[in-house]
């Protein structure tokens, strides 16, 4: 255990690196939320700062918890999966160590944007607010899954930022983040709207406008998708891990 | 003129290895276009053809970015040592700013060409001389903008402070612009804000360019102006602060 909360802690310093990349990350949030929203709620006919909200904190979380591919594809390119095997630490440590902190680094990022939601929306109570935290923490660990996948199984940085921004297109335009889903059924062939209505991202943004607003109202069905999703990224993301950081020194 | 042109055919040239970068700004704009201008515009109450003014606004927008590219590429080579390279060929400082400035310009116009054909193919403009409004129009905006990522990447020396300038610079330039929304729709302060933002104008002048309904859109003469304005202010910033930061290797 104490390996365990050593490779968080060491990932979480490195997150701290980051702090201009979050700059702009934030600024982008912040300026979607707090002008982009402000400016739609005058032109279309419901309340878009509100429902908005909800969408900028999965958002920010989504680009939080992926940060930690970036590292993973670097240190799989630069060889410094050897120094990392050499540590006295066991493979399922270390692993579960960085999945962990991956998650933990999306959930510091988007929190402050969840308490922001609360402030525009209303305050929930204390077994919301922590269904909230945990659906946002299942996100955070199924994306930072996904993107340990990526960066292991594409070794080409170049590789790994086009399907890194193909993938951010996808999930965040085609969900609910943005737009409620009965718009997306008006523009959308049926597998797009089938992806958005199973994209986590979805299901996250309408987990905290449930709690937050009660519309759309929370279901078993969100959070079976959204258990379904990081239990899939979480295992795969892991299981890819570990085998390719030995493959990589061989 | 030669030597421009020749530092503009070797940044087109530098262009075209960054493939996997120029595809999916195409793909984003196709998807901002595709997806996200289609839903808003279902939801949008108080404009009609409010997707044709957003595709127009996200034209632009992509063009902006585009152009900005610049900067950065400046800012690598720095990084890079390959400024010292740079200094040793024949070239004055003022031709070397000016070419790559040009270079970002047609870059960008070069980039977004397949994208603007097929959307005036699509609205129905085949004016030429509509067209080679909007063109210029295009062309004065991207030029300017790659003057200002030049000056920008020459005047700020520290990492941080570059990527901190150019993150606001992207998430803020775009909003508080009339690229996406126009300014009768914004709250006041919003709307004064985007009164100073050439992108205002150069999204402006596009649509005015293609005919879409003036109600909307900034006086085209005050556009020019600011275009102009803009243009030139940055171009000669870039070369001033360019030929100052590189004497004596105080880029480094």
């Amino acid at each position: 255990m104490h390996a365990v909360v050593a490779v968080i802690e060491h990932d979480l310093r490195v997150f701290f690196k980051y702090r201009f990349t979050m700059a702009g990350l934030i600024s982008m949030n912040l300026a979607d939320l707090l002008i982009m929203a402000v400016v739609y709620t005058r032109m279309v006919s419901f309340n878009y700062f509100q429902f908005l909200a909800p969408g900028v904190t999965a958002t920010g979380l989504f680009a939080a918890a992926f940060v930690i591919g970036r590292e993973v594809n670097m240190e799989t390119r630069r060889g410094y999966n050897q120094y990392l095997l050499s540590l006295p630490l066991r493979r399922y440590e270390l692993v579960l160590g960085r999945m962990t902190a991956g998650g933990l680094r999306g959930m510091i990022y988007a929190i402050p944007l969840l308490v922001l939601a609360m402030f525009i929306l209303k305050f929930p109570t204390l077994s919301q607010f922590g269904a909230m935290l945990f659906a946002m923490y299942l996100l955070s660990m199924g994306i930072s899954g996904l993107a340990i996948s990526l960066a292991v199984a594409l070794r080409s940085f170049e590789k790994f930022t086009t399907a890194r921004s193909l993938l951010y297109l996808l999930l965040i335009f085609c969900s609910t983040v943005f737009y409620p889903l009965a718009v997306l059924r008006q523009i959308l062939p049926g597998s797009l709207i089938l992806f958005a209505q199973l994209n986590p991202l979805s299901a996250v943004a309408d987990l905290i406008r449930g709690y937050l607003i009660g519309a759309p109202p929370v279901t078993t069905q969100s959070w079976t998708e959204l258990l379904s999703f990081s239990c899939v990224f979480i295992l795969g993301g892991a299981g890819l891990y570990r085998i390719a950081i030995e493959r990589s020194v061989k | 003129m030669k030597k421009i042109h020749l530092v503009i055919e070797r940044d087109l040239r530098s262009m075209m290895q960054q493939k996997s970068i120029l595809v999916m700004r195409w793909f984003f704009a196709i998807v901002q276009i595709g997806i996200f201008g289609l839903a808003i515009s279902r939801i949008v109450t108080v404009m009609q053809n409010y997707y044709t003014y957003y595709a127009m606004g996200v034209i632009v927008m992509t063009m902006y970015s585009v152009a900005i590219f610049t900067g950065y590429e400046i800012y690598d080579e720095n990084d890079d040592g390959y400024t010292e390279y740079l200094l040793s060929i024949p070239l004055t400082r003022k031709e070397l700013v000016i070419g790559r400035s040009l270079a970002g310009g047609i870059r960008s116009l070069l980039f977004m060409a397949p994208i603007i054909a097929g959307f005036m193919y699509l609205i129905g403009i085949a004016d030429p001389l509509r067209v080679g409004m909007a063109l210029v129009a295009l062309f004065g905006f991207t030029f300017g903008v790659s003057g200002l990522s030049i000056t920008l990447a020459v005047g700020l020396r520290s990492g941080d402070k570059f990527d901190i300038i150019m993150g606001a610079l992207d998430a803020f330039i775009v909003r508080l612009s009339s690229a996406l929304y126009p300014q009768t729709f914004m709250p006041k302060p919003i709307a004064i804000l985007s009164q100073f933002n050439p992108l205002t104008y150069a999204s402006d002048l596009f649509r005015w360019s293609l005919n879409f309904n003036t109600q909307y859109l900034a006086n085209p003469t005050t556009a020019v102006i600011v275009l102009v304005l803009f243009l030139t202010t940055f171009n000669v910033c870039g070369v001033l602060i360019y030929e100052r930061s590189l004497e004596g290797g105080t880029w480094r």
